[in-house]
Parts: C-alpha cells; sequence; structure tokens
C-alpha cells in the first residue's frame, strides 16, 4: 500500500499483571491504517481486539500495561507523551465510540452538553459557539431534531439515537482516527446498517476508521482492509476481497464457515471445536494448533511465522498456502 | 414532582399526629407522677388536687390529648411544668444552639468524608486508602461520648488549645461539632468510596476519558456527581438527625439545645416540653427525608420529571 498512513502499531505488546502471572493479552501486534480507509480487526471475544484499541487510546485498565512496542499517528510515537499530550490527543485527533450506547453517556448530563464538552476541551471556542457546532453535527449524524435532542438527557434517547450522540461526540473534533469498539453490536440490525452507512459517510470525510467486531458481515460491509486476531496475535490480514474470497488461515476459513448464507441453505453451520486457549497457559507453537483441524506434528513444537502469500496478504501459518 | 411532594406532605402530617399520640400516653403510662416531682415529697393532698386541676391533668387522657394537638395546630405546645415559660419559646431558643452545632458538625463531617472518600477511592488500596478506611472504621464505630472525652482530655485539658465546654463563641463548638460529626464523616467517606469506585468502573468515564479530559476532571465532573446521588441522600438524613438534637454531645459539652432540654424533661417529668421536643425532632427527621428525595430528584435526571 502506498497510501500514506494515518497510524502505525508496530509490534504491540500489552500485559496485565495477575496474581497467576503475566497475561499477554495483546502479543506483537502490528497494524497499518491507511488515511481514508476503515480497517477492521475481527477475532472472538478475548482475542486482544478491544485491548488493542484501547491500548491506542491509551485507556487500558489496571491491571494491564503496554510491555511494548510503537503506536505512531502520523508518524510520531504517541505511546512516550506525557498524560497531559495524551489527554490533548484524545477526543480531538483520536477518538473512539464503544460498543454499549447504553451506558456509555453519563446519564446526569443532557447529551448537548456532553458533546460540547469535547469542543470545549479541545479548541478555545465560547459555549455558545460549542452549542452551535454540536447541533450542525447531530444534523450532520442523523439526528432528527437536534436543537430539541440538545437538551434531552441519554435515558430519553434510544440506543440507536445515543449511538449517534457518541459517533457526534467521537467527530465533532474531525479526528484523524476514529476507533469504534463493536458500534453495532448492542444494536438492531435496521440501525445497525444506518449506523455503518453513516460510518462509511465519515470515511469520506477523510477520517480512517478502525473497526473492532465479531461480526464478518460488519467487516465485509464497509472495511477496506482485514486483520484477523486469535489469542493476542494477528493470524491473518489482507484486504477484504482477499480474505473473504480466498482465507488462507485455518482459524479464518473456520471462522467463514460458520457463518450462514442464503446459498448454503439448510445445512448446519460449521464450528471450531474447542474455545479459545487461556492466555496464560498457551500451548507451545502455534496458539491454534489445539484447535485447527489441519495441524500437523511440527505445529506444536514451532512458532509460526508470517508467510506472505500474494502482496498485502500475510499469514501466521508455518503450512500457509500448502494447506 | 409536585404531587409526590404533596402526597409526601399529607403523609407527613399523618406521621406526626401518630407520634404526638404516641408520645402522649406513653407519657402518661410511664412510672413518675409529675406534680410529685414539681412540688417535692411533702406538699399536701389539696395542693397537689389544685395543682393537677389547674394543669389539667385531672381530664379523661382523649380530652387532655384533643386539647394539646388543638393548641399545636396554633403554635401553642403549652408551658413547661419546670421552667415555667411556653415550650415553643424554649425550643426556639435551644435550636439556634442546635443548629450552630449541627451545621459545624455537617461540616465537618461532609468535607472530611467526601475528601478522604475521594482521596481513597482513587488511591484504590493504596496507603492513603488504608490509612482513612482505619480510620473511618473508627469514626463509624467509636461511640460518641468516647470521641467527645478523647477530644476535650488531648486539645482542652493537655494542649489547651480549645475550650473544654460551655461557653457561647464559636471556638466552643469545634470539639463537639467534630465529636458529634465523626460517626457521620466515618459513613459518608465509606459510601463516597464505594460508589465512586463503582462509577470509576462505569462505560461512560471510558467516554469522558476517550472525549480527552483527564484524570481529575473527569473524577470531579464526570464521576463525582454520579456518586453523590446516594451520597446526598444520606446526608439529607443525617443533617435531619444532628438538627434533631444531640444527646449525649450537648450535655457533654454543655450546650443548651434540644437534646439537652430533652434531657432536663425527662428529668423533671415535664410533660409538655418532653412532648415539644420529642414532636420537633420528629419533624425534623421527616423534613430531612422530604429535602433528601426532592434532592434526589433535582440531582438524578431520570427520576422526576416524566415520571
Amino acid at each position: 500500500m502506498e497510501n500514506k498512513m494515518t497510524l502505525e502499531v508496530d509490534n504491540l505488546k500489552v500485559s496485565f499483571f495477575t496474581m497467576n502471572g503475566e497475561v499477554r493479552a495483546v502479543n506483537d501486534v502490528s497494524l497499518r491504517i491507511p488515511a481514508g480507509k476503515i480497517v477492521g480487526i475481527v477475532g472472538e471475544s478475548g482475542c486482544g481486539k478491544s485491548m488493542t484499541a484501547r491500548a491506542i487510546m491509551g485507556l487500558l485498565k489496571y491491571p494491564g500495561k503496554v510491555v511494548g512496542g510503537e503506536i505512531r499517528l502520523d508518524g510520531q510515537n504517541i505511546l512516550p507523551l506525557s498524560e497531559r499530550e495524551k489527554c490533548s490527543i484524545r477526543g480531538s485527533r483520536i477518538s473512539m465510540i464503544f460498543q454499549e450506547p447504553m451506558t456509555s453517556l453519563n446519564p446526569v448530563i443532557k447529551v448537548g452538553k456532553q458533546v460540547d464538552e469535547a469542543v470545549l476541551l479541545h479548541s478555545n471556542v465560547t459555549r455558545k459557539e460549542a452549542k452551535r457546532r454540536t447541533i450542525e453535527i447531530f444534523r450532520e449524524v442523523g439526528i432528527s431534531d437536534p436543537e430539541k435532542r440538545y437538551d434531552c438527557y441519554p435515558h430519553q434517547l434510544s440506543g440507536g439515537l445515543r449511538q449517534r450522540v457518541m459517533i457526534a461526540m467521537a467527530m465533532i473534533m474531525k479526528p484523524e482516527i476514529l476507533i469504534a469498539d463493536e458500534p453495532t453490536t448492542a444494536l438492531d440490525v435496521t440501525v445497525e446498517a444506518q449506523i455503518l452507512r453513516l460510518m462509511k459517510k465519515l470515511c469520506e470525510g477523510g477520517t480512517s476508521i478502525l473497526m473492532i467486531s465479531h461480526n464478518l458481515g460488519v467487516i465485509a460491509q464497509i472495511c477496506d482492509y482485514v486483520y484477523v486476531m486469535y489469542a493476542g496475535k494477528v493470524v491473518e490480514e489482507a484486504d477484504t476481497f482477499t480474505l473473504f474470497d480466498d482465507p488462507q488461515h485455518p482459524y479464518t476459513k473456520g471462522l467463514l464457515n460458520a457463518v450462514s448464507s442464503l446459498r448454503r441453505g439448510g445445512e448446519r453451520l460449521d464450528t471450531i471445536p474447542g474455545v479459545v486457549p487461556n492466555l496464560l497457559y498457551l500451548p507451545e507453537g502455534c496458539a491454534f494448533s489445539l484447535r485447527c483441524g489441519e495441524c500437523r506434528k511440527e505445529c506444536g513444537d514451532v512458532m509460526p511465522e508470517y508467510r506472505e502469500i500474494s502482496p498485502g496478504h500475510k499469514v501466521l501459518c508455518t503450512f500457509a498456502g500448502e494447506h | 414532582m409536585t404531587r409526590s411532594i404533596l402526597q409526601r406532605l399529607i403523609q407527613a402530617v399523618g406521621v406526626l399526629l401518630g407520634v404526638a399520640l404516641l408520645i402522649f400516653f406513653m407519657l402518661r403510662i410511664v412510672p413518675g407522677n409529675p406534680i410529685l416531682t414539681l412540688m417535692g415529697e411533702h406538699a399536701d393532698q389539696a395542693t397537689i388536687d389544685r395543682m393537677t386541676a389547674e394543669l389539667g391533668l385531672d381530664q379523661p387522657p382523649l380530652t387532655q390529648f384533643i386539647r394539646y394537638v388543638a393548641g399545636a395546630v396554633r403554635g401553642d405546645f403549652g408551658t413547661s411544668y419546670t421552667l415555667g415559660r411556653p415550650v415553643s419559646s424554649l425550643i426556639g431558643a435551644a435550636f439556634g444552639n442546635t443548629l450552630k452545632l449541627a451545621i459545624m458538625a455537617a461540616l465537618f463531617a461532609w468535607i472530611v468524608g467526601i475528601v478522604c472518600g475521594v482521596i481513597a477511592a482513587v488511591k484504590k488500596n493504596g496507603i492513603p486508602d488504608r490509612i482513612f478506611m482505619g480510620l473511618s472504621l473508627f469514626g463509624v464505630s467509636m461511640p460518641v461520648f468516647m470521641v467527645a472525652m478523647i477530644l476535650q482530655y488531648v486539645f482542652a485539658f493537655y494542649l489547651h488549645w480549645l475550650p473544654i465546654s460551655g461557653g457561647d463563641n464559636w471556638k466552643c463548638y469545634i470539639l463537639p461539632a467534630i465529636a458529634l460529626g465523626w460517626n457521620s464523616a466515618g459513613s459518608v467517606s465509606r459510601l463516597v468510596r464505594s460508589t465512586l469506585i463503582e462509577i470509576l468502573g462505569e462505560d461512560y468515564i471510558d467516554t469522558a476519558r476517550a472525549k480527552g479530559r483527564g484524570r481529575m476532571g473527569v473524577i470531579v465532573l464526570h464521576a463525582l456527581r454520579n456518586a453523590m446521588l446516594p451520597v446526598v441522600t444520606m446526608m439529607a438524613i443525617q443533617l435531619s438527625s444532628l438538627l434533631s438534637g444531640a444527646v449525649i454531645t450537648e450535655t457533654i459539652f454543655s450546650i443548651n439545645g434540644i437534646g439537652r432540654l430533652a434531657v432536663q424533661a425527662i428529668n423533671g417529668r415535664d410533660i409538655p416540653l418532653l412532648q415539644g421536643t420529642a414532636l420537633f425532632s420528629t419533624f425534623v427527621v421527616i423534613l430531612g427525608s422530604l429535602l433528601a428525595d426532592s434532592l434526589y430528584g433535582v440531582l438524578d435526571p431520570r427520576t422526576g420529571k416524566e415520571a
């Protein structure tokens, strides 16, 4: 990809230091998010996708910690920045929306004021101007009757509207990158489609989006490029078309086989046997080996390395391309 | 909202009437003749009879009660047997002192409680947390008289910083206020800590951080306001119990407040005064819980308005 990169994550490592030992929630993850593109991370619960997002935002919760790697925003490594500098980046250059619109807004503050807050924090404008901008962005994200909604409390709005408020809050400073952590998981399908359309529109406005989801349908609909994560590692990355057309990693294949489709008729869905391994006790060699249908003798001993199947299509499997 | 307050007011009148009835008849069941206490053991029967008739105590109890309520509605709570002054004016005078004490105790309790609670929550499991929570355990479990005597010993007797008891300037209220507020400070700090810890784990705290708010800003502007909901309720109820008179503190520190007045009334079998103080305390407590409820409605938009 010759595109300019908005965000580059190199060898990111996030660990949780628990009583039972170090849990490597994110283990050597590298991502590239080009300007104006939507990049997806897909994986099961607990694969480290949300932790990657939180690490980028600098919002890891105790006892989680970034233990290695670099996160570069427009070429500048943001990990060593002071908390103060990070605060000035958060909400203005990188912003984030969360999974649960029902609980992501402060219940005792009017939604308009909550969006204003982002403006007032990052620019030197009057309250009146902040309100004007908030109402304008409300209109942009498709909130009807924005003047009235401005004075609503979160409990007075539906889930879809609240997520629009969240998007408005994240977008009001026109950030370079928006991280969306399962933004539509808690919403019903019609509202999901509206929100996805809105995000696509925002992307056309120049903001790059990192879309985190466990829903392959969502990823297929809007992402340009996809990373598949498993047990804290990226196991496969490719542009969306290639990934869905020619998946190489057995895990990706398993995920795609587990999706129902009209073409398949009434057959039973495939499943991936077993469960995600405990990150404290990862098997030696390939983390997926215990569940892999194509596992060979060597997989349990040798750590797989990335193999580039075609330009931009990398797979973390010793036997990629040979299956 | 207004309807529910109206409802509560009507309920309050019912509660007051019930309490009045209960106190009235309880005072007539307990042993001890007020006339005998008043006149001394050697009074002759004729004087006792005359006195009983004068005070209306020869009437049937129900008549006495109806008379009492009729008077109370007009603001007349009778005249104290022992002090010879109208009960309402005695309570009025004593309330001034109780009010001073209560406000100072409440300020002490809330400021100390909230500040310690917030610090403990932010530094969860750290050293300040352990120190404050250890102290607050003392706060909630030490009886008032013990705190009062320790304070008197250390700050008045030993260090001579503050007067030991009595007096009327603000300095005389410092030790009693701390003694009285000690308990509330302990419970407020524990409640603030636990509520704040819970709230700091809420999703909207992440949202505020993601917006670019710093840690302190998030705590003050987003977390504290939500954490205050249960705390305010607790504080309003505490305030009403402080205002209804602190029997032990006022006695130890010789403050002429409602609590001390009630003790005097009990010792002197002063029926009107005792009725008056008990009724007054009930009234303040009802007012306090009413205040707590309305404040909750103001602070939490989810209750009230459209409900």
